[in-house]
């Protein structure tokens, strides 16, 4: 309560950015405000220069990205080929299953200019949500609703260019 | 210590009151016996100070029955106090040693017990539940001899002084003790519907508060003022019938007691009017009378006690009468050594509901063979693994480690033979070192003398640090150790030496993860405290913690312009904490980013109420103080919740520079400043050898830092030295200060230490990165293979290649056994599983 009474002539505190980035954010926007202010206290932000990894295919690093500021290429590599999937930049969010359990990175996520990102790990999140443990279900919800949304565009999209994928379609039955 | 003992969950209450308190029993009734007969002798003075003194007119009979009354109260006094000093020390021994016993077969039952009982369960019964069977076995025996026999010793008084007035006196009690039962029947029965009553009652609240916004919007204001209104009504009949019953049962007591008296006055005035009873008896009387309440209310207590005691016992130790399924060690033999082989035939087990969590397992290992057991969660591996380390047993079927049947083995055996690294291990309290050692000290421990020389020398121990990629942490640890004056000055000139070439070799590739040392500029990484004085005290006085109370600091702060910003600074950052923190548990995950530690939190709250009351300069000035104090440890990088006002900034650089100037004048000696050439002895060693403070979190600049520090401290030989002090890092309640990965680390480094023939690991690399798993993986086929038998419980496809075996499990079911590349070439389930990957 104190922080929305605060007046606006002190400078704003880096929790109070990581707080509004947070609740503009799918993963973190149901949660109530008291849960909120932990997860924007517990955030750190990290800068990586450029070519540096954010993460790294099949590593497990279990952490959650924000970027704030800069921009990063998301590489697979297959048989020692790498292909480039997509830029990612400003504002984009991701890493929000690994936060829930243990999955190994199927992608690379490089900065590809000097990049500063607001990263939450999973022993953070997870040692938080203990306290809430009824506002699992909301994150849940959140994400199941974000994977349907996440099909349904694809299949809207490029459903009818999938040629021989289309028997692996359907991630939404799982 | 015998261990043909009756375990302690079989004992009856009563066995505590002779076993080891029976020199302290004897003494005490012997006590007893001389008090009882001392509490009688006032009587008897009274009676002759009546008939023979006063009568007589004689003074010297009148000061000496007083003396010998005032002796005997004396004597009373100091024996009754030895009684309480006896009873008291019955009481604490025994609930010592039931506490000790207790814990002692409560370590040893089935970790299925574990599965349904709440730690919180084991406390309150090690705790609380076992007080009053405590007081219980102190008063079992003075408490009814006493007061039977002060009882018994008054009523012949009474009957030797008039029998007839002595039996009509007494016969009141067998009323009271027909009565009183009666009477508390009802009490219990009120108390019994009181107690649903506040149940419903407190469930109606929790319900209404926690729908309050349903009922703000309904306005449902008086339907629910209703329900709970009936509520209260009901609980409000039922406590006005309780306490009809209970004064009932206090006023019966207390009249027919009173009735006494009435009978004696009346019985006894006519007795003496007419002669036939001396005035002195009738006084007697009266005092013993009254004196007989007291005797009667201690024996109703101890009844109480008893009742309470001996339901806690009971309840206590029927929870925990449960067989430990393993003897903890061999009765008449060596503990065995093993052969490394597994033979596992038919194996099922099933719980107590008959649900089959492993049926007609089949699967035998040669010793120094590896055994991958793989599969979807809840296939059973691990539970067959834990059958195999007997920490399960197996209802059906045989398990074979060399030729002895494991169900058979006591844990000494296993213990001997055996190591497990559990999924998520625990580590306990204490320093890394002890942890380390947990496994071999344990297993030493149990031997006795005979292997007193199997302790791990450091070699081995950092062999093993290395093997499991735990040794860069525990050098984090130790470079992150802050050393002493006193300590050490040989290292502290060699860190000094390692500084210099850091800044050569690395100041300007690391320029981005280190903040440097600056004295012109203001430092994020650094609290304001550190900001101001930059440097380190020489004098207690000066030192960061005590600067808020020191006198010339205060001044300094005041002519500085410091004092109001850095307390409004204060304000801001404890309001901001504490409506963060306020209600989160002390766990370090919570506090590492906090100014305000988690001991200190409660007192932060009051000053946060205080803060909603008064304005800042009507605060006390020890408030003000804390406020202070909490501005002073201020260090922006860190503390995120309030950003570094610009102005105090400035005002803080500024300070910085009057501070130095002022303090060489007045206290020349008081401060070493921060400078290239000296150790500073309020950093730890890393940031010695920065010189500076590290800015980052993130992990590949952690590892790019650790590197080039790993290089610089081989060179000065310095890498042992480091480690040993890390291994000193307190790893904090469950191992609560190390990283999920770092406590996986120390789990397997423990073990390894040990090299047990068997060893089991149950997911024991889940939570470690990629190239750690693959140090241990590859360990594991060089080092033990063909040597040590290891059977992994795998979630990672990838590590099970070179595995002799691997088995696939689904539903409690071995579905394939093979080699990887047998069950690869079968497509069967395996296939499946790695093609899912």
């Amino acid at each position: 309560m104190s922080s929305l009474e605060k007046n606006n002539s002190t400078p704003s505190s880096e929790f109070q950015g990581n707080l509004e980035i947070l609740r503009q954010t799918y993963f973190f926007s149901s949660l109530p405000l008291e849960t909120l202010k932990i997860f924007a206290y517990l955030c750190t932000r990290e800068k990586f220069r450029q070519g540096e990894h954010l993460f790294r295919q099949d590593e497990d690093d279990g952490q959650a990205f924000y970027i704030i500021d800069g921009r990063a290429k998301l590489e697979r590599t297959d048989n020692g080929t790498t292909t480039e999937i997509r830029d990612l930049k400003t504002g984009e969010f991701l890493g929000g299953l690994t936060l829930l359990g243990e999955t190994r990175r199927l992608f690379s996520l490089k900065s590809v200019a000097d990049t500063t990102c607001l990263v939450l790990n999973r022993g953070k999140f997870l040692k938080t949500m203990e306290q809430f443990p009824n506002l699992l279900a909301r994150i849940c919800n959140a994400v199941a609703q974000s994977i349907d949304t996440w099909e349904d565009r694809f299949l809207s999209d490029h459903g009818a260019q999938c040629g021989e994928c289309t028997s692996r379609l359907g991630v939404t039955l799982i | 210590m015998s261990k043909a003992e009756i375990p302690i969950v079989k004992r009856s209450l009563f066995s505590w009151i002779l076993a080891g308190n029976l020199k302290l029993q004897l003494l005490l009734l012997l006590i007893i016996v001389v008090m009882v007969m001392i509490r009688v002798l006032p009587l008897e003075m009274q009676k002759r100070i009546v008939n023979e003194a006063i009568n007589l007119r004689s003074i010297d009979k009148l000061l000496l029955y007083s003396g010998f009354y005032l002796a005997a109260v004396l004597f009373f006094s100091v024996l009754k106090y030895l009684t309480n000093i006896i009873q008291t020390l019955i009481t604490q021994r025994t609930t010592a040693r039931m506490r000790k016993d207790l814990y002692h077969h409560i370590l040893t039952l089935p970790l299925n017990f574990f599965r349904k009982t709440q730690p919180g369960t084991v406390v309150n019964a090690l705790s609380t539940e076992l007080t009053l069977p405590g007081n219980f076995v102190g008063m079992a025996v003075a408490s009814p001899v006493t007061n039977i026999l002060t009882l018994l010793a008054f009523a012949g008084y009474l009957f030797l002084l008039n029998p007839l007035l002595a039996a009509v006196s007494l016969s009141i009690y067998p009323i009271v003790v027909f009565l009183v039962p009666l009477l508390q029947k009802g009490v219990n029965k009120y108390n019994k519907k009181r107690v649903d009553a506040a149940r419903k009652f407190s469930a109606r609240i929790a319900e209404s508060i926690s729908g309050i916004h349903e009922i703000h919007g309904n306005g449902s204001y008086r339907l629910e003022n209703r329900k709970y209104d009936a509520l209260v009504d009901r609980l409000l009949k039922i406590r006005i019938f309780w306490s009809l019953y209970r004064f009932a049962v206090k006023t019966s007591n207390g009249f027919f007691t009173g009735l006494g008296p009435f009978l004696v006055f009346l019985l006894g005035g006519y007795l003496a009017i007419k002669g036939r009873l001396e005035l002195g008896a009738l006084v007697a009387f009266l005092s013993a009378q009254e004196r007989l309440f007291d005797p009667w209310k201690d024996l109703i207590e101890f009844y109480q006690v008893y009742q309470d005691g001996r339901i806690n016992y009971d309840k206590t130790m029927r929870y925990f009468d449960i067989e430990p399924e393993h003897e903890i060690e061999p009765k008449d033999r060596e503990p065995l050594q093993l052969e490394g082989s597994v033979e596992v035939k038919d194996v099922s087990f099933t719980t107590d509901t008959g649900i089959n969590l492993l049926d007609a397992i089949n699967v035998s290992l040669k010793p120094g063979e590896h055994l991958a057991l793989v599969g979807f969660s809840g296939s059973g591996k691990s539970t067959l693994a834990l059958c195999m380390g007997q920490l399960y047993k197996y209802t059906g079927g045989s398990i074979m480690i060399g030729d002895h049947e494991v169900s058979e083995l006591t844990k000494k055996d296993m213990i001997n033979n055996i190591g497990f690294v559990a999924q998520s291990p625990f580590i306990f309290d204490g320093t890394i070192e002890e942890n380390i050692l947990y496994s071999t000290m344990a297993q030493i421990d149990d031997n006795g003398q005979g292997e007193n020389n199997g302790k791990p020398t450091l070699d081995d121990i950092i062999a093993v640090l290395h093997q499991t990629g735990i040794f860069v942490d525990i050098l984090r640890f130790g470079l992150n150790a802050i050393l002493t004056h006193d300590q050490n000055e040989e290292l502290v000139k060699m860190i000094i030496r390692v500084r210099k070439n850091f800044q050569q070799d690395f100041g300007q590739d690391l320029a981005d993860y280190v903040e440097f040392f600056n004295e012109n500029k203001y430092l994020y990484y650094s609290s304001i405290s550190e900001n101001l004085i930059f440097g380190t005290a020489n004098e207690e006085e000066f030192a960061d913690i005590n600067l808020c109370r020191n006198e010339y600091f205060l001044n300094f702060l005041n002519t500085a312009d410091l004092t109001r910003p850095l307390l409004s600074l204060g304000v801001d950052l404890c309001r901001q904490t504490v409506d963060i923190l306020g209600n989160l548990p002390p766990d370090a995950v919570f506090f590492e980013q906090s100014p305000i530690s988690a001991e200190e939190l409660e007192a932060y709250k009051i000053l946060v109420d205080h803060l909603k009351k008064k304005k800042l300069h009507e605060l006390s000035s020890k408030d003000r103080q804390k406020l202070l104090e909490l501005a002073l440890r201020f260090t922006p990088g860190v503390h995120k919740m309030v950003a570094l006002p610009e102005m105090l900034e400035t005002l803080i650089l500024e300070g910085r520079a009057l501070f130095r100037e002022k303090i060489s004048v007045d206290h020349p000696n008081a401060i070493t400043f921060v400078q290239m050439s000296e150790y500073i002895y309020s950093q730890t060693i890393l940031n010695n050898i920065f010189f500076g403070k590290t800015t980052t979190t993130n992990p590949q600049a952690q590892e790019s830092i650790n590197q080039s520090i790993i290089q610089l401290l081989i060179e000065e030989d310095l890498l042992e030295t480091i480690i040993e002090i890390g291994m000193h890092y307190q790893v904090g309640t469950k191992g609560d200060k190390l990283s999920g990965g770092q406590q996986q680390k120390l789990a397997i480094a423990r073990i390894f230490l040990k090299e047990p023939r068997i060893l089991i690991m149950d997911e024991a690399t889940s939570a470690l990165d990629n190239k750690s798993q693959a140090r241990i993986q590859n360990l594991l086929e060089t080092r033990w293979k063909k040597k040590n038998t290891v059977i992994s419980v795998v979630h990672r496809l990838d590590t099970i290649k070179n595995f002799d075996k691997v088995a696939v499990m689904k539903a409690g079911k071995i579905l394939e056994t093979g080699t990887y590349d047998e069950l690869m070439a079968r497509k069967g389930m395996l296939y499946e599983l790695v093609g899912k990957k």
